[in-house]
């Protein structure tokens, strides 16, 4: 239905990059295309002129036969408007073929940029945006980059074919051919109109959609509760009510999408009248021929359509640029993350030493101000603390995700930053509080850090977490297929994967964040089992929420505001009565088996003052 | 059909519902005037339009009788600006005629589903996942409005406009007529293979979309799992590989797109129609003004050979979901209401005999047996999957055992009135659902207007609920969710609370799994839970072991069989796998302060 429908919910986006610039790299992309390129545009411009051709012909042929009533003279006229048929129709089809093939490559050659991109950035880049937003960079970004391509041909061609037939039409005859242009404003004040309203119209309309929606996903999901009490009447008026309203955003947003083309095709009609009205009078007083006349008939429905796709092109075409924008962005967004050399990491034993570390996401806030601790090969240390007391900034810098600014960071007493971050990574385990699985199978998962492992290694592994018995609960075994993001397995079960997992690797450093949700108490025993197997001989860091886990630590780190205020064993803490206290009665104590409400408090022994500052 | 819907709205329309094509049909022959009045105008539209050409084609006529036809040449354009004027309007009362039947179709078909919903059993609808209602109520509903319009009223439309112009050209000449009905027939058949060759194609090029899509997606929400495991390349060689996949079906696509024929069909009919005219003209048996009008009716073929295959491809889609809506629809509850059944005020005690469920061949129950007292709480511990929700649902029937059976108060629970079973009997699930209402009314939503505030307030309190429920600047007034406030599981579950012990029920099957992050919520839980469990038959599912410690008896189910029952005492002593739960925490509090503070 053209152009003039298109891109009308897009949002808007800031720009940082100069127009020039962004065309200038565009460019750059389809500068290996070149003779496609060219190809292109060739055919357009042969297609345009092919498509003048026809009525020109006709209205030749229909002089010719005025004057000559000969058929004869006629005939070559015929063969070639058949010829411009045929070959329109070939230089259409392979315009087509090329340019799917032109933007198909450049897409493909933009998306595998864009997803290595993606794919090397920081952890910080992840956190800062939403997955959504990243995702849709590389793929309908990189769609709407190469429609700015698309576009820019159909452009081409629609302006050649209303240059020609204006050229033509006032070649014949300016005084007619400025009357049939009368239209031209008109239909170009309808298409702009249009877009303007229809893109208020959409906001608002998509808007009200998107409350009626919620509101009919409420009376829908509301049923049952409904049933269990008995309120189906009610729940039908609400809905009746909801559902009325629907309507009438539906059909209000529909009549202005239904409505702009009758009024278009009415223009352009009431320009064929005049057209017929003032080409006769010509004709009449012989200032042109009635082929001319003709001509200008067919004229005028050739050339209200191009009129409205060169309207609304610029619209279309800042879309297309804010799109390549950010794609551009992604590709040229700078690492955080500098490494001084690449050295093989080789064996770790897994010591690891934080020396006056001094760490912040931004200027304005500092997580760790000076941090030092050190945390022996083989050792578990549980880091507890409040919400934003650092413990998972620590996780972070360990795994290299994040760069500090100040002191060091030793492991095996050798600086973090002299690592091949690569090899480094392949001597690191890491649970992540949300454990994330691929679509696939559990053996395909277990495998993911060792895609060479064989299956008798993945069995072995996978029995070796919680006695394998949590393997008897699935309907495949191993190899069970673990649905999107692993949703087909229940929490507990994903988190015995992503421990199965790290137990292959084997790595000399396990970082734990531990999942905050709650799983039965059959798997909760299982993924304790399996954290006493995966902890055994290696250097372990666990986020702990649990008091389970914190038993498996052999030391615990109380963190205030980035700075150990505790040390010690959960009993001597206990006993302590401070910090560590404090926080078992806040966050630990309904966990106790023994537990039961407003009970269970164990002594604190600070003040008021200090557990406020904490 | 619906010999025993739950609810009915009187005066509801009622539709065929034997097969989706007549379901639709019936629902648009509801507004038969509007039905009716768009393909009046949309034939009209045409001919108003194809009259155009023939006021030209007269035009053209007349000046070339030369100046005698100068005054006819002002009545000729009037003619024309009036059939413009009149085109402009059918065409504009189609469009919006066409419109409004598709929207309105929509509605109704959304309302009679959701009558029919209701009038469903709630065996039915506890069997349901919302999310599949949801889609049947929004994207079915879309794809049915899409099917009438564009779908429908570009086909009929085009076609409409193709008649049209050949009966026009018919009326002009009879032997006119061959460019056009050869036009006809090899356009009909070029646009069956082309959609025939089109459609794998499309088809494949979307599915391979998706694919790509949900890898770049899994490696992005992965990411973590990706760089600490350093296997970005893996990533990048699978998303590469189906990119370029992706890549080669959109190029196939484009060179099929390419070939459409019929536009090359119009091209050569155009100019053999152009032969056939002159030929005819220079025979004396045709005017100029015949042959321009010819000419102009021929070249506004174009617009049929335009049509776009997409509009075939939604009414596929529209029918489609129409079927899946009418399969929703017409799915039977098979539990009986047994209305004449036993009626009797439920002490609350629940024995199994020897149960056995399965889920059409799967197994999920197998012999299970035992008893829970009035107001004893009973927890249920197993892993996911291991069958402790299926087991409650037997108690109210959601599902009927298969072997065994069920009693309460020592009556099988199929020998109870349907009605007065479950009315003694409230469930609290994992997910509570509130509505976007007051807080006052979404506690006192079962028991419609009669609960006043002063009970309603008593039982915010018993639940726990009243403090934070004041703690907002409305009070019981608040509005929840989309509009207003966002609850906390924890404090959703106080609501559910609340509502339960507004109702009053015998027996309480609590699925209680959400987790409250600081103990100083979680008393406050604990407090609401032990409130409700008061004089009532619990059945307690929950991953916290204080709660599983202190319950009357604790059933531990693996795979389906009760492995063992009784006390936390009784177990710890003799099964092992309940043994397993408790083996981390062991004495985890050195010196707890029973009973203290801070």
């Amino acid at each position: 239905m053209g152009f003039i429908m298109d891109g009308l919910d897009a949002e808007a986006y800031d720009r940082t990059y100069s127009d020039r610039r962004l065309i200038q790299r565009i460019i750059g992309y389809f500068r290996l295309k070149l003779t496609t390129i060219v190809t292109i545009v060739v055919l357009v411009v042969l297609n345009s002129v092919l498509d003048t051709a026809f009525p020109l012909l006709i209205s030749h042929s229909i002089d010719t036969l005025v004057a000559s009533k000969l058929l004869q003279t006629a005939i070559w006229l015929i063969v070639l408007i058949l010829l411009a048929a045929v070959f329109s129709w070939t230089c259409n089809m392979f315009r087509q073929w090329f340019t799917a093939q032109a933007v198909g490559d450049v897409v493909l050659q933009l998306r595998k940029d864009a997803f290595s991109a993606v794919m090397d950035r920081d952890m910080s880049f992840f956190d800062e945006f939403s997955s959504g937003k990243i995702v849709s960079r590389v793929t309908s970004d990189t769609d709407n980059f190469a429609t700015v391509v698309t576009l820019a041909v159909n452009l081409l061609s629609q302006f050649l074919l209303f240059f020609l037939v204006t050229a033509v039409l006032f070649f014949r005859n300016w005084q007619l051919a400025s009357i049939a242009c009368t239209i031209v404003p008109a239909i170009v004040a309808v298409a702009l109109g249009f877009r303007y309203f229809a893109r208020r119209a959409t906001t608002n309309a998509q808007r009200s959609l998107a409350r009626v929606n919620a509101n009919v996903q409420e009376v829908v999901s509301g049923i049952t509760v409904a049933k269990n009490f008995r309120q189906e009447q009610n729940m039908y008026n609400e809905f009746k009510r909801v559902n009325e309203q629907s309507y009438h955003v539906n059909v209000r947003s529909g009549f202005l999408y239904n409505g702009v083309f009758p009024v278009l095709v009415l223009i352009a009609n009431i320009g064929t009248t005049l057209v017929v009205y003032f080409g006769g009078l010509s004709v009449f007083n012989h200032v042109i021929s009635a082929g001319d006349w003709f001509l200008f008939v067919q004229g005028i429905a050739m050339l209200w359509f191009p009129v409205t796709g060169i309207a609304s092109f610029w619209s279309q075409f800042q879309l297309g640029l804010s799109a390549s924008e950010r794609i551009f962005a992604l590709l040229d967004a700078e690492a955080r993350i500098h490494q001084s050399d690449q050295q093989p990491v080789g064996q770790l034993t897994g010591k690891i030493e934080f020396k006056q570390l001094f760490f912040s996401y931004d200027d304005r806030q500092t997580v760790l101000p000076d941090f030092n601790l050190t945390i022996n090969a083989g050792e578990t240390v549980a880091l507890v603390g409040h919400t934003g007391a650092g413990k998972s900034s620590l996780a972070k810098l360990v795994a290299r995700f994040y760069e500090f600014q100040g002191g060091a960071l030793l492991i095996d007493g050798r600086d973090i930053r002299s690592f091949d971050l690569h090899d480094y990574h392949r001597h690191l385990g890491i649970v992540p509080q949300v454990p994330f699985l691929f679509s696939g199978t559990i053996a395909e998962n277990i495998r993911y850090a060792r895609p060479d492992a064989t299956m008798a290694e993945v069995e072995q592994v996978a029995r070796r977490i919680g006695y394998g018995d949590w393997l008897e609960a699935l309907p495949e075994g191993l190899e069970t297929m673990v649905g999107e993001a692993g949703k087909a397995l229940s929490m507990g079960q994903r988190q015995l994967v992503a421990l199965a997992r790290v137990l292959l690797q084997n790595p000399s450093i396990i970082i734990l964040d531990e999942a905050t949700a709650s799983v039965d108490p059959l798997t909760e025993a299982q993924i304790q089992e399996g954290l006493d197997t995966i902890l055994k001989n290696r250097t372990a860091i666990l986020i702990a929420h649990r008091l389970s886990t914190i038993k498996h630590a052999n030391r615990i780190i109380v963190l205030s505001r980035g700075r150990i205020v505790e040390e010690g064993s959960h009993e001597a803490l206990m006993n302590l009565g401070g910090h560590y206290a404090h926080l078992y009665n806040t966050y630990f104590r309904h966990q106790s088996p023994d537990y039961r409400p407003g009970e269970g408090f164990v002594p604190v022994h600070i003040t008021l003052e200090e557990v406020k500052e904490f | 059909m619906l010999a025993k819907s739950e609810f009915t709205v009187t005066g509801a329309h009622h539709y065929n519902q034997s097969s989706p094509t007549r379901w639709i049909i019936s629902h648009m022959l509801r507004y038969k005037y509007l039905a009716f009045g768009f393909m009046v105008l949309s034939i009209s539209a045409n001919t108003l339009y194809s009259l155009v050409s023939v006021f030209t084609g007269k035009a053209f006529n007349t000046v070339l009788l030369g100046d005698a036809g100068r005054n006819q040449l002002v009545s000729i354009t009037l003619m024309i600006a009036v059939v413009v004027l009149l085109y402009g309007g059918a065409d504009l009362g189609a469009r919006t005629l066409s419109q409004l039947l598709g929207k309105r179709v929509a509605r109704d078909a959304r309302d009679e589903l959701y009558i029919n919903l209701l009038g469903k059993s709630q065996t039915f609808h506890n069997r349901q996942r919302v999310g599949d209602i949801m889609a049947r109520a929004a994207n079915d509903m879309t794809q049915i409005s899409d099917m009438i319009v564009p779908g429908f009223d570009i086909i009929f439309d085009s076609f409409t406009s193709l008649v049209v112009i050949i009966l026009f050209i018919g009326l002009l000449n009879a032997q006119l007529l061959a460019a056009p009905l050869f036009f006809a027939v090899t356009f009909i058949i070029a646009l069956r293979s082309y959609s025939r060759q089109l459609n794998p194609v499309s088809d494949q090029m979307r599915k391979q979309f998706g694919i790509t899509n949900a890898i770049l997606n899994e490696a992005v929400t992965g990411i973590e799992v990706v760089k600490a495991t350093a296997q970005e390349e893996q990533e990048k060689r699978k998303f590469i590989d189906n990119a370029s996949l992706y890549r080669d079906y959109f190029v196939k696509n484009g060179q099929i797109q390419g070939r459409y024929l019929p536009t090359l069909l119009l091209g050569i009919a155009l100019a053999f129609a152009f032969l056939h005219g002159l030929y005819l003209l220079s025979h004396q048996q045709i005017s100029l003004g015949t042959l321009v009008t010819y000419m102009g009716l021929m070249v506004n073929l174009r617009f049929v050979s335009f049509i776009s295959i997409w509009s075939f491809s939604l009414v596929q889609l529209g029918v489609a979901g129409a079927e899946r809506v009418l399969t929703l629809m017409r799915e039977e509850t098979e539990l009986d209401e047994n209305e004449q059944g036993h009626r009797e005020a439920m002490q609350g005690d629940i024995v199994f005999e020897h149960v056995t469920f399965s889920y059409g061949t799967t197994p999920v129950l197998k012999d299970v047996s035992f008893h829970a007292r009035a107001g004893q709480t009973i927890a249920i511990v197993g892993q996911t999957g291991a069958g402790k929700s299926t087991l409650t649902k037997l108690v109210n029937r959601i599902y009927d055992v298969n072997e065994g059976r069920v009693l309460i108060d020592g009556v099988d629970t199929r020998d109870w009135s349907l009605d007065a079973l479950r009315s003694q009997i409230s469930t609290i699930e994992q997910d509570i659902f509130l509505f976007s209402r007051p807080i006052a009314e979404n506690i006192a939503y079962g028991l419609g207007q009669k609960a006043d505030r002063a009970a309603i307030e008593i039982a915010a309190k018993d639940a726990q609920a009243h403090d934070f429920i004041m703690g907002f600047k409305d009070g019981y007034e608040t509005v929840v969710g989309e509009r207003g406030v966002t609850l906390s599981g924890g404090q959703r579950q106080r609501i559910a609370i609340a509502r339960a012990l507004l109702t009053d029920p015998r027996i309480l099957i609590l699925d209680d799994s959400t987790s409250a992050i600081d103990s100083a919520t979680e008393d406050e839980i604990q407090k609401a839970i032990k409130r409700v469990l008061q004089g009532r038959t619990t059945l307690l599912i929950t991953h916290r072991l204080s709660q599983i410690r202190w319950a009357d008896k604790v059933l531990v189910i693996r795979k389906g069989e009760l492995i063992d029952q009784g006390t936390h005492e009784e177990l710890m002593e003799r099964c092992e796998t309940y043994c397993r739960i408790f083996s981390h925490y062991e004495s985890s509090v050195p010196t707890p302060a029973v009973g203290g503070g801070e």
